[in-house]
Parts: structure tokens; sequence; C-alpha cells
């Protein structure tokens, strides 16, 4: 092709792309349609999580929360969902909503949570299209139901390696299982607040703690619990270079057993 | 035809061609950052069944219109009404289809903008 040849063709390249990008950008751009709940924005996402939680609240079913869950592909369930519950409890969200994530996050782990005395089971039949099964729910007998958690430890921890002081809980139900999504109030003489255990799983599922300041003598009380624990403040301890530090409060709760 | 618009028109198409190729095979579009006002149409009736399952415990009507105002425009009751027809052709379960109603009746109370309340 001569030289001069080219530029009729090129030209042509150049128009036929640029009409190609003005039809799929400006006619007919994308319309996003059909879409899946994996596909969402982190924020849609989250409140997508937050009310599978909340579904799973309401009617205890971990069947039908683990395949909603799937949808979400490279999500780390448990994880995400503890991590979503302590983002959400730290911007003021519903406690309710925070709890419900714990719960669902300990469940999936295998943790009992506060007052779960019912055993879930899936029928057999999926209930197309959803992508949820259908569940059937069945009653399994407990030895303490209801029963409330008693403390049955108290201890002055002096640990250095822990940043600032606080109070450490712990909570196991009668068969000595740690318990998540208990819910733990704290009082102080100029306020108060509420954390929930299983917020920290790589503590423990029953674990929670709360940062104490110097000076402050604080009250708490687990919810599932009737006994008020207090005097809690802040103390010294020295390490092994004579060095003055903080101490925390170590509070393990258990469930009587039958 | 001209011999000057043969290569243009040539290249036209193979431009076209190219366009379409690259948009379609090499980098097709993908869903991401999309919002709930888009999922298809199972996954808004499951979306709708979760407000319902929660609603039957919260008893929280503001909330549960509040979940389903992410699904559009539309009156949440709408919603509601649309995911029972999908559950009743889709054979959901008993339970599942009693929840959305209960959603929906409760939701039918609150009145809409610009309707004037009772007596």
């Amino acid at each position: 092709m001569r030289q001069s040849g080219w530029l009729p063709l090129l030209l042509g390249l150049g128009l036929g792309l640029a009409g190609g990008l003005f039809y799929s950008w400006i006619v007919n751009p994308v319309e996003y349609v059909e879409t899946a709940p994996g596909s969402l924005r982190e924020d849609f996402k989250a409140d997508y999580l937050a009310l599978i939680a909340a579904a799973y609240a309401s009617r205890g079913d971990l069947v039908r929360a683990r395949a909603r869950l799937a949808l979400f592909e490279e999500l780390n369930p448990a994880g995400e969902l503890a991590a979503l519950a302590q983002r959400r409890q730290a911007s003021g969200h519903p406690q309710t909503e925070v709890r419900a994530l714990a719960e669902l996050a300990a469940a999936l782990q295998g943790a009992p949570t506060p007052g779960s005395t019912e055993v879930l089971s899936a029928s057999a039949t999926p209930a197309p299209p959803s992508p949820t099964p259908t569940p059937t729910r069945t009653r399994a007998p407990s030895a303490t139901p209801g029963a409330p958690f008693r403390l049955a430890a108290r201890e002055q921890v002096c640990d250095p390696l822990l940043a600032e002081p606080m109070i450490q809980v712990q909570v196991s139900d009668a068969a000595s299982e740690p318990v998540a999504g208990a819910e733990v109030l704290v009082i102080w003489d100029e306020g108060q607040d509420r954390f929930f255990t299983g917020l920290k799983p790589e503590l423990g599922l029953g674990y929670a703690d709360f940062s104490m300041s110097e000076g402050v003598t604080y009250s708490l009380q687990l919810s599932a619990a009737d006994e008020l624990t207090t005097g809690l403040a802040t103390f010294e301890c020295s390490d092994e270079q004579g060095e003055m530090y903080l101490g925390s409060w170590l509070l393990q709760f258990e469930q009587p057993g039958p | 035809m001209s011999p000057r618009l043969t290569p243009l028109l040539l290249g036209l198409i193979a431009g076209l061609l190219l366009g379409l190729s690259y948009g379609w095979l090499v980098r097709p579009v993908e869903y991401v950052d999309t919002t709930p006002d888009s999922l298809r149409e199972d996954f808004r009736t499951d979306y709708v069944l979760m407000v319902s399952e929660a609603y039957a415990s919260e008893q929280d009507l503001d909330l549960a219109s509040f979940r389903l105002a992410a699904l559009g425009p539309l009156p949440p009751d709408g919603y509601a009404t649309a995911a029972i027809d999908y559950a009743l052709a889709g054979s959901f379960s008993r339970d599942d289809v009693e929840a959305l109603n209960q959603l929906a009746v409760a939701l039918r109370t609150i009145p809409r903008s610009g309707e004037i309340g009772g007596p």
C-alpha cells in the first residue's frame, strides 16, 4: 500500500474507535442490573452483612446465614463480621446490631452465645430459587437454660506487655466453652459504656476488654449475671527493672453447671 | 465507490471490531461498587426476606423502611409486595411468605407522602 493509502485507513480506524467509545460511554452506557451481592460497594456490603446478622439474630438459622454469606467470595465471614461489629460499635451503631454481628461471628466459629439453647438443623430441600435453604428448628434440652452467670475469678494482672491498663473479661458457659456476644456494662462516676465478648476473636471468643483511666473506679456487670463487680481501679505494678506501670483486672464469669 | 473510501471504511470496521473486542473479550465489564437497587430479582427478594426476618423480632418499622429504601425509590411496601409475588411463584416456605406478609401489612400502615391521614 502506498504511503498515502494508510491515511484513510488510520482515519477510519480512529473514527471507528471513537464511534465505539462514544456509543458505549455516552449513547448507551453500561447499566448495572441483575447484579449479585458480592459486587456491592463496601458500605452497602457492610449493611448487607449487618442485615444477614440481624436476620440470623431473629431466626437463629445458621445454615441460611452461611448460604447468604457464601455470596461474598473472598470473605472470611467470622473475621469480617467481628471486625465490622467493632467498627460499628465505635461509630455508635445500635447495640442490637453490634450484638447480632458478634453473635453470628461467634456462631460461625462454633462458639455458644448467651442463652443459646437451640440446636438448628436444615431440611434437605432448599427453597428454590432463593439461595437460602429452608430451615426447621428443634429445641435441644439444656441443663441450665437461662441460668445467670456468676463471677468465678477476679484477679489483678501485672503484665508489662499490655499497652494500657484494662478490665479483661472472660465468659464461659456451663460446659466451659467461651461465650461470644455477651453484653458487658461498665459504669464509672461520669459515664458508662457497653461492650461485647467475641469482638476480638484472636484473643478468644469469650474475651472482651475495656481500657481504664488512672484514678477512676469502675463497676462492671455482665448483662446475663445478677451481681455487680465494684471497686475496679488501676493499681501500681513494677517490672524486673523496678519500673512502675499500671496494672489491669481479669474477671472470669461462668455459667453454673447443672 | 471512491477508491479513497475503501480504506476509510475498512479502517472504520476494523476500529469498531477492535473496540468491541477490547470491551467484550479483553477487558469485559466487571460489576463492582454496585448498589442494592441493581440486585437481581432473587437476591432482591432475599434482601426483603432478611428485612422481614429482622423485623419479626425487632418490630422496628422505621428501621425496616430504611433498609428497604436501599432498594430504590418505590414505597417500601411495593418491594414487600413484589417479594411476596416472587416468593409465591418460587415456592418459598410458608414461614418465609408469612414473614414477608407481616412486613407488607405493617408497611401499609405507613402513610405515603402526600397522603392524608384517616380520621
